[in-house]
């Protein structure tokens, strides 16, 4: 928008000479066509099913990874979950690293949380406990809800395909 | 029907009006159309106007939870789950009593981190972004906002719970010379008496913090870094009640003080262990003729065991004080008797005989007897030296299984494990299940936490198991098992001999397995009974194959294996465990327990020699039987002759066989042939 106004402001300018006025290109670059797809490579990379999709595939292939009812129509506060969202994510990735298996997938529910991570069993079951009550009380007292954490233990990363 | 037909006009009007009455009564019933009812209102027929008036009923109001409530009821316990607290995971499932604790253990120390960083970092957590807003959520501002000397700041920090900053404070008032109220001068004193002179433990957290901040200090904190360190474990840290501590030097300084005074001063010396002061400090009162009040009486009436040594002076005394709350008029109430009972716990036989006078009083006054009273009284009557002839916990159990109880005293919650105990010394399985019940009732197994819970259902599995049948016993377990408790090794070791004792030997694999699981398979005593019930006689073919695979996962147990040390065979369980392969016909794994005899210098026994040949025989191997006599021979059993004669007549022997079996005896007899024919030869010589 920004860009066509001051395109057509150029335009508008007296005639200098021949192409004297250069728009700009203001908008950022979203690639579209490289969001959240792996590229193959040399064969040895693991990818699991959730990696291996492309965000076409959601509603068809592959399910949410956040739920909530931000997005409906007449409801409120879509951009505000996509803020906890984001926080929720790097804060997990910080509280367990290296032991998360997957993307993690949240959940909303009235007033309720409910984060459910997949986790490998590099750490011993009372260093889990420790983590996850940890995290569980932190996050009700930041976010003023009742925030539920689902740990669910996998031996290794789920392969889907080698890219 | 003929009704009907009477009021053929008036249906629309009655089927409305009826319709009316039912809606706001929310009943389903079917209306009923009868003339004779008269509530349904007017008919056209009638000529008299009825002023009925219709009745509606009153709106219910539901309690909040009432709902959950009823989905909850829907729901049975699920028998394969652990406890709500732990995760749904394999992995994260605790396995036995101790990994359920250092979970539940884990967890809360997670949380209490939690909470650390909240308070040191409220500015993180203070938007408000619930509406309306959760308090229970929000940091709490534990610094004192007013500054300066003044009584409102002192009265601030006394709230707050500083006992420090607060006596230093007050000091400071009496040196400027401001007058500090009676009122306020005695909640410094109840902070002190509560606290005991030491820091809350909140504050005690900080000043341990700056004393490891400060650490390269000068000697004092050195002095004190010991204490502190020694203090920081034990939950009992302090260390009594002080001579000439902040709390009587404040309450000698007072210009005046009031019956408050000496019942705070009282109750704090009763707290902290320093009864006899608590005493002057009761005879001060008299003196000055003030009144103490029920809580004094009670922390008075529980220190007797303290004042006095022998059972009937204590009983005495008791009486002393109760008497003067007669004269005081000073209403008893439930913590007085309860303090009485604990008292008479310690007064032997002077407390059976008064204890039940003491239950009737209460009675008496209308006071409903709380866990803790009923405690106290089983503890009285039959946990003493002598398991008493009396009948009072079968009246104690009538009464518990009628009400649900609730938290009244801190005593309450031994109720249930003294009970349990109880009946087991009794070994009584009626009682037992009716105590059961009582726990079922209301709220009442809200007074078992973890710890006990998994105390009082060991206990009543140890009951199980010598009581009652093996079908019985074996569905409790499963129901009970893992998710209600886990079961200690007795409760194996019972289970097991049950299982003897009913001659079900069968179901030894699948209670190995649960052995597997909880984590107990390296303990020698619960392998030495799995081991000598499995082999002490010959089972149908398919539990001996059971057998023997469970004799493997022992094998293995004593095997090397990642970084845990191996356990050490004896000479039984390797016998025991040679024979089991022996009986399923595995002899390769039977010869290899049997050639490590020599290693760890035991003898195998007869029984296993016979069992290994018969083996032998049964899978046609005389290779392995011509070994075994050999090994015989090598550890010079007294049934080698037996073994070799039997291989020669059982087995068919080819000839080289043969020969290596009589060099075998020969080699048995030559050092005594050779050292004959050396006798003889230096005989002849």
């Amino acid at each position: 928008m920004a860009a066509a106004a001051a395109a057509r402001g150029l335009r508008a300018l007296p005639h200098i000479g021949p192409s004297a006025a250069r728009p700009l290109h203001t908008t950022p670059a979203c690639l579209k066509t490289r969001a959240a797809r792996v590229r193959v490579g040399k064969g040895d990379k693991l990818v699991t099913y959730e990696q291996a999709h492309p965000p076409h595939y959601i509603g068809h292939r592959k399910g949410w990874l956040s739920l909530h009812t931000g997005n409906l129509c007449g409801e409120g506060g879509a951009a505000e979950r996509a803020v906890e969202d984001a926080f929720l994510r790097r804060f997990l990735a910080g509280t367990f690293p290296g032991v998360l298996v997957d993307a993690v997938v949240l959940r909303r529910r009235a007033n309720l949380l409910v984060v459910s991570t997949l986790l490998g069993r590099a750490l011993p079951p009372t260093k889990l406990h420790f983590l996850g009550g940890y995290a569980e009380t932190l996050l009700s007292h930041f976010y003023k809800c009742p925030v539920r954490l689902e740990l669910q233990t996998l031996p290794a990363r789920v392969p889907y395909k080698y890219l | 029907m003929a009704a009907w037909r009477v009021r053929g006009g008036s249906w629309q009007r009655v089927v409305w009006l009826s319709r009316r009455c039912c809606s706001p009564g929310g009943r389903r019933e079917g209306c009923r159309y009868s003339s004779s009812s008269t509530a349904l209102g007017k008919t056209v027929d009638n000529s008299e106007v009825t002023q009925e008036e219709i009745v509606l009923p009153r709106k219910k109001t539901w309690d909040k939870l009432a709902v959950l409530q009823t989905l909850a009821s829907t729901v049975k316990r699920d028998p394969t789950a652990a406890h709500y607290m732990f995760y749904d995971d394999p992995f994260l499932m605790p396995r036995n009593a101790a990994t359920s604790r250092l979970f539940a253990l884990s967890k809360e120390s997670g949380r209490n981190a939690a909470k650390y960083i909240i308070k040191h970092f409220p500015q993180y957590f203070d938007k408000t972004l619930a509406d309306p807003n959760v308090l229970c959520l929000m940091p709490e501002t534990l610094t004192p906002q007013i500054e300066g000397l003044s009584e409102e700041a002192l009265k601030e920090r006394i709230h707050l719970r500083k006992v420090k900053d607060s006596v230093n404070l007050f000091d400071q008032l009496l040196q400027a010379g401001t007058p500090v109220s009676l009122e306020t001068t005695n909640s410094l004193l109840d902070l002190l008496c509560f606290y005991g002179d030491q820091e809350s433990t909140l504050e005690k957290e900080e000043e341990e913090e700056k004393e490891d901040l400060e650490e390269p200090e000068v000697n004092a904190s050195e002095q004190k870094a010991p204490r502190r360190r020694f203090q920081r474990g034990s939950q009992l840290s302090d260390s009594g009640w002080r001579e000439n501590n902040n709390a009587e030097r404040i309450f000698k300084i007072m210009p005046e003080r009031n019956a408050h005074s000496y019942c705070t001063m009282i109750r704090g010396m009763v707290k902290h262990r320093a009864p006899a002061k608590a005493y002057d400090m009761y005879i001060d009162l008299l003196n000055e003729r003030h009144k103490a009040d029920v809580h004094t009486f009670n922390a008075l009436i529980g220190a007797v065991p303290y004042l006095k040594e022998r059972f009937f002076e204590r009983w005495e005394l008791a009486k002393v004080f109760l008497n003067h709350m007669v004269q005081q008029e000073v209403q008893p109430n439930l913590l007085t008797f309860n303090a009485l009972l604990k008292t008479l716990r310690r007064c032997g036989g002077v407390g059976r005989s008064m204890s039940l006078l003491v239950v009737k009083e209460m009675e008496a006054l209308d006071i409903e007897p709380s866990l803790a009273t009923y405690d106290h009284l089983l503890y009285i009557f039959y946990r003493g030296a002598d398991l008493g002839q009396s009948n009072i916990i079968s009246e104690v159990l009538d009464d518990v299984e009628k009400r649900s109880f609730s938290p009244q005293d801190p005593d309450d919650a031994n109720f249930f494990a003294t009970a349990m105990q109880v009946c087991c010394d009794l070994k009584d399985i009626k009682l037992a299940y009716q105590l059961n019940k009582a726990m079922e009732k209301g709220d009442n197994w809200k007074f078992l936490d973890v710890d006990r819970l998994n105390a009082y259902w060991s206990k009543f599995f140890s009951l199980l198991c010598m009581m009652e049948q093996i079908d019985v016993v074996l569905k409790w377990y499963k129901e009970m098992s893992p998710s209600l408790f886990y079961p200690t090794p007795k409760n194996i070791l019972d289970l097991l001999q049950a299982l003897d004792a009913a001659n079900h030997l069968e179901v030894i694999p699948s209670v190995w397995e649960d052995v597997k699981q909880l984590g107990f398979n390296k303990r020698q005593d619960l392998l030495e009974e799995v081991l000598s019930l499995m082999s002490r006689e010959q089972h149908p073919e398919e539990i001996q194959l059971a057998f023997a695979k469970c004799a493997e996962d022992i094998k293995a147990v004593h095997e090397p294996s990642g970084r845990e040390v191996p356990l050490q065979w004896t000479g039984s369980a390797l016998g025991r465990v040679a024979l089991l392969f022996s009986r399923a016909g595995r002899t390769q794994d039977a010869w290899n327990m049997m050639e490590r005899f020599q290693q760890i210098n035991r003898i195998p026994t007869d029984q296993v020699m016979d069992g290994f040949l018969n083996c032998a025989k049964q899978t046609n191997c005389p290779d392995e039987a011509i070994k075994l006599v050999k090994l015989a021979a090598a550890l010079s059993l007294p049934s080698a002759a037996r073994l070799k004669s039997r291989t020669e007549k059982e087995f068919e022997l080819s000839e080289k066989q043969k020969k290596t079996l009589e060099s075998i005896k020969s080699d048995g007899d030559s050092s005594d042939s050779d050292s004959e024919s050396s006798d003889s030869d230096s005989d002849r010589d």
